[in-house]
């Protein structure tokens, strides 16, 4: 029963395991289209020539931007195309309800078209909110590194409410 | 679907069908992959502010239906030379579209084995929505 | 683009040029396009999971009021200066078709491991003035000299 909801010490047991990592493209096509998704019309996200011109590689991802994961059909999410993974946490969670909670990213470097990225994330945290009715937040902390250069461009926390 | 051979082919002969049905989240995710964001296609006020009744399938969408149709059929040894086809009526999302195809013509040309089809969309009451045709080239069995 | 601000000419304080956004289905269309989230919470009227929500019109999707935020932290680094971090909560919903109003203020300048940090409140605002996206963040400004 969703209003009987208790985090169990199964589900807390699943904080901190690691996922199998999975790869995130940066693509000229891809940067382009999610400045347009967000109406930003600056030439550092558009135009390659103009991005080099002010010392980028290519042109800048836009600030939460960190590449569009690998799509395969079968493995990804069809709907919120994140990939549903070997390893990482399993939570059987009963509320239908889902709404983004919060979004925090830390960069280490500049993210550009051109980049590949791999990813791994982990469950980082697990709260439950009694206010009317029962909310589960749940945390994933991912960490993005260069395919290339193997070094970590950035990190992303990111809380979704389950009710 | 087991690879078609050209000699198994003759006029007359209808290709399996392909029925389609377009959730407004498959309309959603064509704008993403062919970059046409027109607002008639997921946008029902707007769709009616242009005299529509509510929202259509993009005509390039049924285009690319029909080629799914074609391919499928053709096989990893066939190849799609060419298809089209003209958005005569209007399809809508949440509703059938049948993909079907039926072979006209095949010759030999060039060493090459032709096959000629007519193909179309259809609604659920047997309406031809997106009349056109294609060539493919077929493997031979030996 | 706005001009390059310095390390030296930020006061504690200071607003940042706000940024306004009025999205339309066809803006939240786009962003699903490039942020690959297809939930039909932001574009179809008719989608079921609206009403056990509480909706009657269509929402627009978190992390396009992140994206906001992180235009205007954008333009506040600068081509020459670095974004070290930025988030925010998603307290409030916002609805298609009304303006979000993207505010921030300066609220601390520090020095840290050879880098010039300034940091920012910065949040999203609905046509009522409700922080519906409550954040902060941290930026690397450039030195003039």
């Amino acid at each position: 029963m969703a209003e009987e909801f208790q985090i169990t010490d199964e589900m807390r047991a699943q904080i901190g395991k690691e996922s199998e990592p999975w790869e995130y493209e940066v693509t000229t096509t891809s940067v382009r289209m999610y400045a347009r998704g967000i109406g930003s019309d600056d030439p550092i996200h558009y135009d390659v020539d103009f991005a080099k011109s002010q010392g980028f590689r290519s042109i800048v991802a836009p600030l939460g931007y960190i590449g569009t994961p690998v799509f395969l059909p079968g493995k990804n999410d069809p709907t919120f195309g994140f990939p549903r993974r070997e390893g990482g946490p399993r939570l059987n969670i009963p509320f239908r309800g889902l709404l983004d909670g919060g979004t925090e990213t830390e960069y280490f470097d500049v993210i550009c078209a051109g980049d590949t990225l791999v990813e791994t994330s982990h469950l980082a945290d697990l709260k439950l909110r009694e206010s009317g009715r029962p909310m589960l937040f749940v945390t994933n902390e991912a960490v993005y590194k260069n395919k290339e250069t193997g070094k970590v461009v950035a990190k992303q926390r990111l809380t979704s409410i389950h009710m | 679907m087991a690879q078609v051979y050209f000699e198994d082919v003759k006029v007359g002969d209808e290709v399996p069908q392909l029925k389609k049905n377009c959730s407004t989240q498959q309309l959603v995710l064509w704008a993403a992959g062919s970059g046409d964001f027109y607002q008639i296609h997921y946008d029902k006020d707007f769709a009616q502010r242009t005299g529509l009744k509510g929202l259509i399938v993009h005509g390039a969408l049924k285009n690319a239906f029909l080629g799914q149709l074609l391919h499928d059929w053709a096989g990893e040894k066939g190849h799609v030379r060419k298809f089209g086809c003209a958005y005569r009526g209007m399809d809508e999302p949440d509703q059938d579209i049948l993909c079907r195809g039926v072979v006209t013509k095949t010759y030999q040309d060039g060493g090459k084995n032709y096959v000629e089809l007519d193909v179309w969309t259809e609604k659920p009451d047997g309406a031809k929505t997106s009349p056109g045709t294609a060539v493919v080239t077929l493997p031979s069995k030996n | 683009m706005a001009e390059q601000n310095y390390f030296e000419d930020v006061q504690e304080g200071q607003q940042l040029p706000p940024i306004k956004i009025t999205p339309d289905k066809q803006q939240l269309v786009k962003f699903a396009a490039g942020s690959g989230d297809f939930n039909p919470l932001h574009f179809d009227e008719n989608f079921p999971m609206l009403k056990p929500m509480g909706l009657t019109e269509n929402i627009v999707h978190g992390r396009f009021k992140y994206a906001q935020v992180g235009r205007a932290v954008s333009a506040f680094a600068g081509y020459k200066g670095r974004v070290k971090k930025f988030g925010v909560s998603y307290r409030g919903m916002d609805l298609l078709n009304k303006e979000i109003t993207v505010n921030g203020v300066v609220t601390g300048k520090r020095q840290e491991g050879g880098e010039n940090l300034v940091d920012l409140d910065v949040w999203t605002e609905d046509p009522d003035g409700k922080k519906t996206t409550p954040g902060n963040a941290t930026v690397a400004l450039p030195s003039k000299g």
